[in-house]
Formats: C-alpha cells, structure tokens, sequence
C-alpha cells in the first residue's frame, strides 16, 4: 500500500512536471523578424484633451488573427496604457491598461486624461499568451493637454 | 416504390435549393466597417518602387483565410486593375495580391517605373468579398525612373 502510494505520488509528480514542462514549452512561435510599433500617435505627440484619438497598429512580417483562431505566424494585438509589460510566459491581464483586440482589430479609438500617458503594443497568441519571443513595440509616450 | 422516388426528389430538391442559398450567401459586411490605405497617401511618388503599403480596416477585424468569424475578412491589394465581380473568389496573381495569412502591411519591390493604381478589397475567409463589399478608394502613386 505504501509503495502504491508512493508510486502515485511520483506519478503525480510526474505529471505536474510535464505538464509544467509543456506549458513553458507551449508559447507559440513568432517569426523571427515580426515587428510591432505604434503607427500612430507618435512618440511624443501632444494631443488635445477631451478628444478621442486613434491608434493604429502596425505589424510587420507576421499577421492578425482573432483570438481562439491558432494560425501559424499570427496573433491579436494588446494595446498597454500606463503599464510596463506584463509576464511574458502567461495570458496579458485584461484591465483598464491592458486593451484585447481579440476581434483581430488593427486599429481603434481612445480617450486620455490630461496629463503624460505611455502606449505600447503587444501581440498575443490565439490564448492571450505572448509569443516567443514576445513581439511588443516601443514604450512611446503621448502629452493630453 | 413511389413514394421512395418522391422522397428522393423532394430531398434532391431541397439539397438543390440549400446548394443555390450557398452559392448566393455572401458574406455580410461587418456595419460601419471602411477598408483604406493608411500609407501612402494618393499621389505619392516613390523613388525605386520599393514601399510597404499600410492597410488599414476600421470597424471590422482581420482573420486569415479559412478562419470564418463575423465581422472579419482579409485584406487585397488591387494593382493596376479594377475591381474584380464581387461574387465570387478574388483571383490571385501579380495584379490582385493576397493577404491570407491576416497580414495588415504589403511589401512592394518590384513597381516598374510610371503611374501606378492601388486599391484594397476585403475578402471574406473563402476570398469572396463581403456583401455590400468593402473596397478602399482607388490611388495612383508614381515611380519616377530610376
């Protein structure tokens, strides 16, 4: 009883590691020279306050896909506000600083308080998950006046 | 015996009409949606023909071919040519280029020198523009010679 017990707990842990193993292994796969920036704004553009403005986003040598649709060389763009990147291995929070375009979206309109505001691009895969290697543009900051 | 031979005829017929609703059912635009060309800008002049032209789709998302989700199609880049009848697959050559694997930004080479067209035509994930179909305005850009 004891070595059956034993040996359930190794298979068990068997199972985590691989399954631990997997996930890790699991990221999806960008292509090498995939490049995401920030059409528009511009990196230090002023713009006025209680104005919407659009952000296109621009992605190079890599395609867009909607979320759930697992396409090779493709993921959805995430539009961070306000925020440093996320963890690189695990699905991008969904909050007020972490926009999904899960609908394959390759542009869309945002309103800003006054005040100093970063923009930044990251793709995800058909899970949310970043690719590996993450694919994420430049930190640009835009001025609300 | 008869009535297996009506039966027949009667689900021949109904799986005629399904076939023909089929054929018929484009698409549906996603509302609101506007194809256009971020970059460049009608009239441009591009020295050495090289450029990416930027797609740019409002309103509606990009999937690539065979993906089959609402409010969703893939991008065409028209060169030199018309548009091509909206009800069935755009063809693919060096006129009419597709963007199957959901890209948003073409790479262009090889534009001889003089004027050129360009246009985007949305596709659905068969090829087949939407119904109404969805179409940027039609640009001419020139290549000065080299």
């Amino acid at each position: 009883m004891k070595s059956m017990m034993k040996n359930m707990t190794l298979c068990l842990l068997g199972a985590v590691l691989i399954s631990g193993v997997a996930m890790a292994a699991d990221r999806t796969p960008a292509p090498a020279n995939a490049y995401l920036y920030v059409g528009w704004p511009n990196d230090g553009e002023v713009l006025p306050a209680n104005r919407p403005f659009r952000v296109w986003f621009g992605l190079r040598n890599m395609g867009v896909a909607p979320k759930g649709a697992n396409v090779p060389n493709t993921g959805h763009h995430h539009l961070l506000i306000d925020t440093d990147l996320p963890p690189l291995d695990q699905e991008i929070p969904s909050d007020r600083n972490h926009i999904h375009f899960g609908a394959g979206q390759t542009e869309t309109t945002i309103e800003l308080p006054p005040g100093t505001h970063t923009l930044q691009l990251l793709m995800g895969d058909y899970n949310h998950v970043p690719h590996d290697p993450p694919v994420y543009s430049k930190k640009i900051t835009v001025y609300v006046r | 015996m008869l009535i297996r031979t009506v039966a027949i005829v009667a689900l021949l017929a109904v799986s005629g009409v399904v076939a023909f609703a089929a054929d018929a059912q484009r698409t549906p635009a996603p509302k609101d949606a506007k194809v256009y060309i971020i970059w460049p800008p009608d009239g441009a002049v591009i020295r050495g023909g090289k450029l990416w032209v930027r797609m740019g789709l409002r309103n509606a998302g990009v999937a690539p071919k065979g993906v089959c989700l609402p409010n969703t199609g893939h991008h065409h880049l028209l060169i030199d040519t018309d548009l091509p009848p909206f009800d069935q697959e755009i063809p693919s050559d060096r006129q009419h280029l597709h963007f199957g694997g959901g890209q948003t930004e073409a790479r262009l080479e090889d534009l001889p020198p003089g004027k050129h067209t360009l246009q985007l035509l949305l596709a659905d994930c068969n090829h087949v523009p939407h119904d109404p179909p969805l179409y940027s305005e039609k640009i001419t850009i020139t290549v000065p010679p080299y």
